[in-house]
């Protein structure tokens, strides 16, 4: 018997034996099962600057972890050996040689261990390892761990909100501001995405965009203008934008890295936009990974890489003319 | 056959027909899941925990 799931909009059909398009949610004797559950293939402990959170808990560490699979299928990605990879094919860890799974209690022990106050879900998409994600994250919550999702947003609206309640903080990808773009270079479309970004801002969770520009396309400066006007409409002006670099890699070998120029002039688009706090990655950027206060422009938190030099901030507020600043500080 | 036992032969047959179709659609329509359930065995090969504390090698 078919079985169809419902989690992301693909919803996609599954024949007996087969699995989505994500590779690890598998239709087995007519049930949709995960096969990832309780299987990372990646633990570690990053500087949170890594994921990008410029405006959570800033200069601590956050175990992160991820499954293989992905509902997407960007021709640029980054992380594709493992996103866009069978589980049949890819090593997981195993937790040890008597227990070989990560119950997610053993991820919150972890993450106490590593004396890291939040948990990332990310590297390729939580989305595909939903329930992990989802039970991981309440019983972190209850430990009083904070939970980050790193993610490019596309699922459906009811499992969205049913995660949302156990999430703090996220960086949500949107990749492009077309349709076009989301179809040909992502197998997804903008729709969806856009909603995920509203509801996560509705329900209260810090949200980060990023977006990587992608030389000839998605770095036209009238699409970088769109997306910055739909961000302060419907994000609010203090939600922090990453325009990130690309660099060739996956399918996108064609292209070149994306030059400094086309960084600094979408971090101008952006600024004139309203956008209160616009960061550049993936490249050294001396203004664009600091932080500084919308109303006096002083310097908050100024960076190097992942590194913080020096962070002002006096309980989520700048010293200077005591602005509260949108974020997780402590 | 008079008119009432005609009509009675036809409604009837009817009724088949849609409780038929009806379960034969149900049968063709695929279960629809949002949440997955666990699947207990990893379809893949396993490795050793190492390098948990450090940082990781992927993007993101």
């Amino acid at each position: 018997m078919k079985v169809q799931c419902e989690l992301c909009p693909k919803n996609c059909v599954i024949s007996p034996g087969q699995s989505g398009e994500c590779r690890v949610r598998v239709n087995i004797d007519g049930v949709l099962r995960t096969v990832v559950y309780g299987y990372p293939c990646s633990i570690n402990v990053d500087p949170i600057e890594k994921k990008p959170m410029a405006h959570f808990l800033p200069g601590t560490g956050i175990l992160s972890i991820a499954t293989v699979g992905c509902n997407l299928h960007c021709r640029f990605c980054q992380n594709w050996e493992i996103s866009q990879a069978n589980p049949e094919e890819t090593p997981a860890i195993f937790y040890s040689r008597e227990k070989l799974f990560w119950s997610p209690q053993d991820l919150v022990d972890i993450t106490k261990k590593a004396g890291c106050p939040s948990l990332a879900y990310t590297y390729t998409d939580p989305i595909v390892y939903y329930e992990y994600t989802y039970d991981t994250a309440k019983l972190a919550r209850e430990a009083g761990i904070r939970n980050v999702l790193v993610t490019a947003g596309y699922i459906n609206e009811e499992p969205w909100k049913r995660l949302l309640k156990f999430i703090d903080g996220a960086n949500i990808d949107l990749k492009g501001f077309t349709d076009e773009f989301y179809i040909n270079v992502c197998s997804a479309t903008l729709k969806p995405v856009l909603n995920a970004l509203i509801l996560a801002k509705a329900n209260g969770v810090i949200v980060e965009v990023t977006n990587l520009i992608i030389p000839t396309l998605n770095d036209k400066p009238e699409e970088i203008r769109q997306l910055c006007r739909w961000m302060k409409a419907n994000l609010g002006g203090e939600t922090p934008l990453h325009f990130s670099r690309f660099f060739p890699r996956h399918k996108m070998l064609n292209l070149p890295p994306t030059s400094t120029e086309t960084l600094d002039l979408a971090r101008t688009i952006a600024v004139e936009e309203g956008l209160e706090h616009v960061y550049i990655g993936n490249i050294a950027s001396k203004e664009g990974q600091n932080t500084y206060c919308p109303g006096c422009k002083s310097l908050l938190v100024e960076r190097s890489g992942y590194t913080i030099l020096q962070n002002k901030l006096k309980d989520g507020t700048c010293p200077k003319c005591g602005r509260a600043i949108y974020g997780v500080w402590k | 056959m008079t008119r009432r036992k005609f009509i009675y032969r036809v409604v009837k047959a009817g009724s088949v027909i849609l409780v038929g179709a009806a379960w034969l659609a149900k049968k063709a329509a695929p279960r629809r899941f949002v949440r997955a359930v666990r699947h207990d065995k990893y379809p893949g090969p396993l490795r050793p925990p190492y390098g948990i504390f450090e940082q990781g090698k992927w993007s993101g």
